[in-house]
């Protein structure tokens, strides 16, 4: 105890001075943190969620004398404004909690604009590529969805192939993938898969894909033919949800959407429903991450900061997680539940996302899909 | 004008008005302006953005990345802006020189829909002419057996109309004020003289607010080039993108270099027209209207005419203005927002908490942050419309004293600009300019000061503009008297130009407070403080699903936006006397 808390004192004396130390805060306890983030005083958090209100009020309860500052902002937005503050040398925020992560590994990771910090306390509860490059806080859906009312036997959808035929022509709708990232991601997903693309074709039809000339693969010719399908665009998922899941709806279209908007139905009149046994896949799992700016003001209160954001040992989270625990999202620290009316997400037939490997196809495939517009 | 070559002006005369002002515009102007638009231009030198110069203009992706996004947003520029004119026009004319019954309710009518957000108008269009293409509820027309056909629903046509009806109300602000200084002794000047009504339409009055109707158009042309909400949702569904959405979509899929790329090529389009544009004005003998005496303003008797116009104006008004804001004012009442009008419910603006709907938060009323937000809000809106206006004014200033002029032309041009820049780009601009300190002056980075000046310089041009085109009709006599009696530069703005040019100066000040008040995207990025302004509070609440109480918020932004107008009407009426008759 009393050698705990010597290197307490000891770790809050040297911490004062600079960041120069902020590896050796890496390997520090919530406990042994606490008190230099109390002499650090304050967390700035630039948030995808608005539900950054409620963390603010959790963490100051639990820790009172670190006061949360939690600015809530677009993941573009947050990218925007930590490159141009870092050019300006302006070190303002300590912590991002932020999607979009194939652009944060190439803006940010790659730049060295972040620090990637991954807390001890429940380093040994994840999987490895849950830890590098970027610390994954939870997983979000775009998968396929269809009208659990209009379809009562099951969805209509069991091979991504149909899609692209006749019956499913101007039925199948996404929101733009030139204008969001993570519709974007799927596409970029659907093209670096390959070689199962080309095995459910083979599955549906009964013969090898035939690729044309200037497409690089099975992806890039399912993401050509459903383009060419009238594949619908639309601005919003808010109007792919009404469009997908009004409950009157006669021979309603489906499409690639958020498992979790699924709440959402009893309050909004949807039938939305996941189209989970699909080959190769339904859609895909990204991440929304957790990471530390490069020479954060307040290193320790950072740390502290992701640590709580990953809960406690329950089977909610607590009050660290809870307010991001919605069923259709998915906790990746195994001691959290997932929600008793969702697909498990060993279940989930979506393939997560590789950041480096997104990263890298994303441009070649943004720029497909513009030719097909 | 040749005011300023009249006299040969002492040395210390030249240093205070003729050269001082102009030279410190200009600083001003490089600072503000040339400066964040010189980082985004070499930010596409580097490799990746001649990439990006490449992919836009000269590959396989040009087509569809630039030329076709170009046509569409130049025929909606067009059209929006003969649209505005059109309809800005009628109701100016009709609101300011004519004996229509309900000249007030018109005139407020035609100022509403700029304070309402496009989408309003978009998604009222939707409730209506909404087909079967998307899926889900059809709008009203084909629930009762009319089918709406694809071209209608969807692309061109309804975005140009929905944007014509959310701006015409820019230019209807803009023109009106200039005719309200049409003088009476002009008209009945013409009267006596013999001519015809017509005639004096179109020979005294139209010429007299040229000015007016090019700043009009200008405006509206960028306005319509530059809006995302109408053709994102009503043009995506037929894949029709403007050079808005594409530009968006760059930036929000991390292709900033490309989006930049398309920011300046849309900048240099623009600015080709306006140049056009403003040829066309210099090329002109200017009117000088306001003289300072017989500013009374002369009405035209419509005869049998007043009801059917004032008929027509109303269906306007009801289209535009009442038919949105009650799609707003249902969307914040209803609990399903695919069902507008049932089971309507005061609960997202002054329900308690802890209850079923709404996941249990409590109506906007009772969110301690709102009265926080309302009043960050005003003041952020009321410091920029201020800082806009006496900048924009003496930019108009210097631009009408010297018009034709090299310098004269450049500032007019360079004034204009911001407002084709995205939101975005400026605010990261800005933020790499001036977060460090700049020799001895301090570094700027999270403070207000920042945003206001940020702010100023991104809504300039309505400052510009306005003021551009009322003093262009104020007479060089009254200030060559002033000048005369030895009155300063200051002295003689403040005295006899300001008072004179209320009008347009208070026109272009709502107009600067209503974008400052409903935009998102510059204070996101430069406010650092916590206290949040109304439309970041809305967007918490967007992001989150709740779009009533979104909705509720814009409802709050939009009674915030015609206080102001009010405001500044009384305060128009009281330092202009003269005009009430």
């Amino acid at each position: 105890m009393l050698k705990r808390l010597s290197m307490t004192v000891l770790a809050a004396c040297l911490a004062l001075p600079a960041g120069a130390l902020a590896e050796d805060l890496d390997g520090l306890t919530p406990e042994q943190l606490l008190p230099i983030a109390k002499k650090e005083g304050s967390v700035t958090v630039f948030s995808l969620s608005s539900r950054i209100a409620k963390i603010e009020k959790a963490f100051e309860g639990a820790y009172p004398g670190v006061d949360l500052i939690g600015l809530d902002m677009s993941s573009t937005k947050q990218i925007a404004r930590v490159e141009a503050e870092q050019q300006a040398g302006v070190h303002a925020v300590d912590v991002l909690y932020i999607a979009d992560t194939p652009v944060v590994f190439s803006k940010l990771v790659k730049e060295n604009r972040v620090v990637n910090y991954v807390p001890p306390r429940i380093a040994g509860e994840l999987e490895d590529r849950y830890k590098t490059p970027l610390l994954t806080q939870r997983l979000s859906t775009k998968v396929l969805m269809y009208n659990e009312k209009a379809f009562p036997d099951g969805a209509p959808i069991t091979n991504l192939w149909q899609l692209t035929e006749p019956e499913w022509q101007g039925r199948v709708l996404m929101v733009d993938p030139s204008q969001r990232g993570e519709l974007l991601d799927l596409l970029t997903e659907i093209s670096l898969h390959s070689d199962e693309m080309a095995a459910a074709y083979k599955a549906l039809y009964g013969k090898d894909i035939v690729v044309e000339d200037g497409l690089e693969g099975a992806g890039d010719q399912f993401i050509k033919a459903l383009f060419e399908n009238d594949l619908i665009l639309l601005p919003n998922s808010d109007v792919l949800n009404k469009s997908i899941g009004d409950v009157d709806a006669k021979n309603p279209p489906v499409g690639f959407g958020t498992y979790s908007d699924r709440r959402d139905n009893e309050k909004e009149g949807w039938a939305l429903q996941v189209a989970n046994d699909v080959a190769p896949a339904n859609g895909i799992l990204f991440p929304a991450v957790l990471t530390i700016a490069d020479k954060a003001p307040h290193p320790a209160a950072a740390r502290l900061l992701i640590d709580f954001m990953f809960g406690d040992d329950s089977p909610t989270g607590g009050p660290g997680f809870e307010p991001f625990n919605v069923p259709g999202d998915y906790a990746v620290r195994k001691s959290i539940a997932d929600a008793a009316d969702s697909v498990k997400l060993a279940d989930l037939k979506a393939w997560t996302i590789d950041l480096a490997k997104t990263a890298a196809a994303r441009g070649r495939v943004a720029d497909l899909i513009i030719t097909l517009q | 004008m040749t005011s300023t070559s009249l006299l040969a002006p002492s040395g210390s005369r030249l240093l205070r008005s003729g050269f001082l002002l102009p030279a410190a515009l200009v600083v001003i102007v490089a600072v503000l302006v040339v400066a964040p638009l010189a980082r985004i231009l070499l930010t596409t030198l580097t490799p990746e953005g001649m990439a990006a110069w490449k992919a836009v203009l000269a590959s396989r992706l040009s087509a569809n990345l630039w030329w076709w996004p170009l046509l569409d947003t130049m025929v909606l520029g067009f059209a929006v802006a003969g649209g505005c004119l059109l309809i800005g026009g009628f109701l100016a004319w009709l609101v300011v020189l004519t004996d229509v019954p309900g000249r007030r309710i018109l005139g407020l009518m035609g100022s509403l829909p700029y304070m309402i957000p496009s989408f309003a108008a978009a998604l009222a269009w939707g409730t209506l002419f909404r087909n079967s293409r998307l899926g889900g509820s059809a709008g009203f027309f084909e629930t009762n057996g009319l089918a709406i056909p694809d071209w209608l629903a969807w692309g061109l046509v309804p975005t140009a109309i929905v944007l014509v009806a959310h701006y015409y109300s820019l230019a209807y602000t803009i023109i009106a004020a200039a005719l309200g200084s049409v003088g009476a002794d002009l008209v009945e000047a013409g009267q006596m003289a013999g001519a015809k009504r017509p005639r004096i339409f179109f020979g005294i009055v139209l010429p007299v607010v040229t000015p007016a109707l090019v700043a009009a158009a200008s405006l509206t042309f960028a306005g319509a080039v530059a809006n995302f909400a109408a053709p994102a949702l009503l043009g995506l569904p037929v894949r029709m993108q403007t050079l808005s959405t594409r530009l968006f979509g760059m930036i929000e899929t991390g292709q900033n270099e490309r989006g930049f790329v398309l920011a300046l090529l849309l900048i240099v389009v623009s600015a080709l027209f306006l140049f056009l544009s403003d040829r066309l004005v210099s090329g002109r003998r200017a009117f000088i209207t306001v003289t300072g005496k017989g500013g009374r303003t002369k009405r035209f008797p419509l005869g049998a005419w007043r009801w059917p116009l004032f008929a027509l104006a109303v269906l306007i008004g009801l289209l535009t203005t009442v038919l949105p804001v009650l799609v707003l004012a249902a969307s914040s009442l209803a609990p399903q927002s695919g069902a507008l009008f049932s089971n309507w419910t005061l609960h997202f603006w002054i329900g308690e908490g802890g209850g079923e709907i709404a996941q249990g938060q409590a109506g906007i009323f009772r969110n301690p942050v709102l009265i926080d937000a309302l009043w960050t809000t005003i003041r952020l809106g009321l410091v920029v419309a201020f800082t806009t206006m006496v900048l924009g004014l003496a930019l108009a200033y210097t631009i009408v004293q010297r018009k034709g002029t090299l310098l004269a032309t450049v500032l007019s041009q360079l004034a204009f600009l911001p407002l084709l820049v995205p939101s975005i780009a400026f605010a990261a601009a800005y933020i790499a300019l001036y977060g460090a300190p700049i020799g001895p002056l301090p570094s700027l980075y999270g403070t207000f000061a920042l945003l206001v000046i940020a702010a100023s310089a991104h809504n300039l041009p309505f400052a510009v503009q306005s003021g551009r085109s009322v003093l262009g009709q104020i007479s060089a006599d009254i200030e060559e008297s002033a000048r005369l009696t030895g009155a300063s530069l200051v002295r003689r703005l403040f005295a006899i130009v300001f008072p004179l040019a209320i009008r347009g100066l208070f026109a272009g000040a709502i107009l600067v407070f209503v974008k400052m008040v409903r935009d998102l995207s510059l204070v996101v990025l430069l406010f650092t403080a916590t206290s949040p302004v109304l439309s970041m509070v809305a967007y918490r609440y967007a992001v989150e699903g709740f779009m009533q109480f979104a909705n509720a918020i814009t409802l709050v932004i939009l009674v915030v936006c015609l206080a102001a107008s009010f405001l500044a009407h009384s305060l128009q009426n009281r330092v202009q006397k003269w005009k009430e008759s």
